[in-house]
């Protein structure tokens, strides 16, 4: 699978749940303290990722998120 | 297509529950203009109270969490001033949960209630200090983490004692209509820490009051509720919303469209199959709802003697097995339950007393209300208000079917969806991807139950659409 077009889609989810512009958002954004993410959407976050994606993200691996390079990660490592 | 009203609301919200008042109050302060249609003749959903015999009866809800400092309940009554149309009071303690041997309080002080729970189970004190702490410390990771896990499983990771297990469940199979081992994790801590940790507070008045107080604040804000206004299809051309179609009135064009009713007749009546992608039909279909519950309401002469603090909400059971109790629930076999959930008004004019139950059919309830209604009269008698037949004035119930015909609710459902960790913030139900300006808010986005959690997703679809629009938060 494409890593850029993870990148766009995954920035894409984030945005939609975040309702934060896309353009706002890059590989570094911090999602709890620059996209207002909390529990709940973190898990809004990763239950979209994994029906796109059709994987499974081990609940202790939800915290390690903590940018959006993280997310990208560890889908493409997911999806590989 | 005709359109009667040649008005173009920015937003439409079906169903003016709490999530949806808080969510149409925040779209109008932000300057759209917004219509909310309400089936019922007054607001709040389940937030209502209703007066017969010159009694006031709260229809379901009867308190509600979340009101602490920082707490979300009190960020948007404060954003909103809903605080200042309304006078809020707390019974402390909130809730006592009472099971066979054991009892435990819980306080507006939270030591006081970590206390209760260790004087009650000595040997797992330490454990049960750092339950609370997890539940109450402001991290936003450590409900993340435990997503896919069930409240029983967050249970065994704490402790050892099964009685402290079923005690520490009890109270959320009354709140939220599962047993630990169903319920997910992350509903079961934000129950706890928003409902009974931080619960039991009540609009002096009635919870009509709150409803009302968010409408007037609605409509000061600009935005329009309809009451007795019932919806009968969702517009929806190129996978883009463009209006509601109301009873009597005909087409009414609006951008967004925010659906607070159920989410069932929300895709498969309102939006229509034709729209909607086949596998997401067969998924929602398959979904499971929440159960219903079957209420008394008794208006009492307020001379009864009972131990029970006024206000207080208490869950009790003869026993410890919940798995059993919530089978028995879901027959509707009220012996097999062995317990009852019961709230006395603050002024002891009125008690409420409820068990989860499912639907089942009309002609079950027609045979079966008055024989429910007896028992529980027996049961609450027996154990927590003596001699309470001879203080009763009047005496209703609600059924199932009732919470269904004032609601539209899908089966009478009481929380929306089944709160499982499955079932848990599934995107579709939240923002459907395949119908551009369409949202849920309440208790069907799967996302949080009680009204301290619909307020949550009220003022987060707010804030989706807002930033959307980019007219500011």
């Amino acid at each position: 699978m494409n890593v850029d077009k993870i990148e766009k889609e995954i920035m894409s989810i984030i945005s939609d749940i975040s309702g934060f512009d896309i353009e706002e958002i890059n590989l570094d954004t911090k999602l709890a303290d620059q996209l207002e993410i909390d529990s709940i959407k973190a898990i809004e976050i990763v239950v979209a990722i994994e029906k796109k994606y059709k994987i499974l993200i081990r609940d202790e691996d939800v915290p390690k998120i903590i940018t959006v390079r993280e997310a990208v990660d560890l889908v493409n490592k997911l999806v590989r | 297509m005709t359109t009667t009203n040649k008005e173009i609301y920015d937003a439409v919200i079906i169903g003016a529950g709490i999530s949806g008042l808080i969510c149409g109050c925040y779209l109008a302060k932000a300057g759209m203009k917004v219509l909310i249609a309400e089936q019922h003749h007054k607001p709040g959903g389940y937030c209502t109270t209703f007066k017969r015999k010159g009694f006031s009866f709260d229809a379901t809800a009867h308190c509600f969490g979340g009101y602490r400092e920082n707490g979300m309940t009190r960020k948007v009554f404060e954003d909103l001033g809903i605080n200042k149309k309304i006078k809020i009071i707390r019974s402390d303690p909130a809730s006592q949960v009472v099971m066979a041997d054991k009892e435990v309080f819980f306080w507006s002080d939270v030591n006081k209630t970590i206390h209760s729970f260790q004087a009650a189970f000595p040997d797992e004190s330490n454990e049960i200090e750092n339950f609370f702490y997890f539940l109450i410390k402001p991290n936003p990771s450590s409900f993340s983490r435990i997503r896919s896990s069930s409240f029983g499983d967050l249970l065994n990771d704490y402790f050892k004692n099964e009685k402290l297990k079923s005690i520490l469940s009890a109270p959320l199979l009354g709140i939220g209509g599962l047993p630990s081992s169903q319920m997910s994790a992350f509903i079961g801590a934000k129950l706890f820490s928003e409902f009974l940790i931080d619960g039991g507070y009540y609009p002096e008045g009635g919870m009509q009051t709150l409803s009302d107080a968010i409408a007037d604040r609605f409509r000061e804000l600009g935005g329009e509720l309809k009451l007795s206004c019932l919806v009968s299809k969702i517009k929806v051309k190129d996978n883009k919303i463009r209006g509601i179609i109301i009873e009597k009135e005909g087409f009414i064009p609006s951008n967004y469209v925010i659906s607070n009713c159920d989410a069932r007749q929300t895709f498969l009546k309102l939006i229509g199959k034709t729209v909607i992608p086949q596998d997401f039909i067969l998924k929602i279909k398959k979904m499971t709802p929440s159960l219903s519950d079957f209420i008394l309401y008794i208006g009492t002469d307020g001379n009864f003697e009972s131990s029970l603090i006024p206000g207080i909400n208490l869950c009790f059971f003869l026993h410890y097995d919940l798995e059993r109790a919530y089978l028995a629930a879901r027959k509707c076999d009220i012996d097999g339950f062995g317990g009852f959930l019961l709230h006395v008004a603050h002024d002891k004019s009125t008690i409420l007393a409820y068990i989860p139950a499912s639907y089942k059919n009309k002609s079950y309830w027609d045979n079966n209300k008055h024989n429910f209604m007896e028992f529980l009269v027996k049961q609450i008698e027996k154990y927590a208000v003596p001699n309470l037949s001879k203080h009763i004035l009047y005496k209703e119930a609600a059924s199932p079917h009732t919470l269904h015909r004032y609601t539209l609710n899908y089966r009478g459902a009481s929380y929306g969806w089944a709160g499982t960790s499955s079932q848990l913030a599934d995107p579709d139900l939240r923002k459907p991807s395949f119908i551009q300006g369409l949202y849920l808010t309440g208790h069907w986005a799967t996302l949080g139950v009680g009204i301290s959690g619909v307020i949550y997703v009220g003022y987060d679809t707010a804030k989706l659409i807002v930033r959307k629009e980019k007219i500011g938060v």
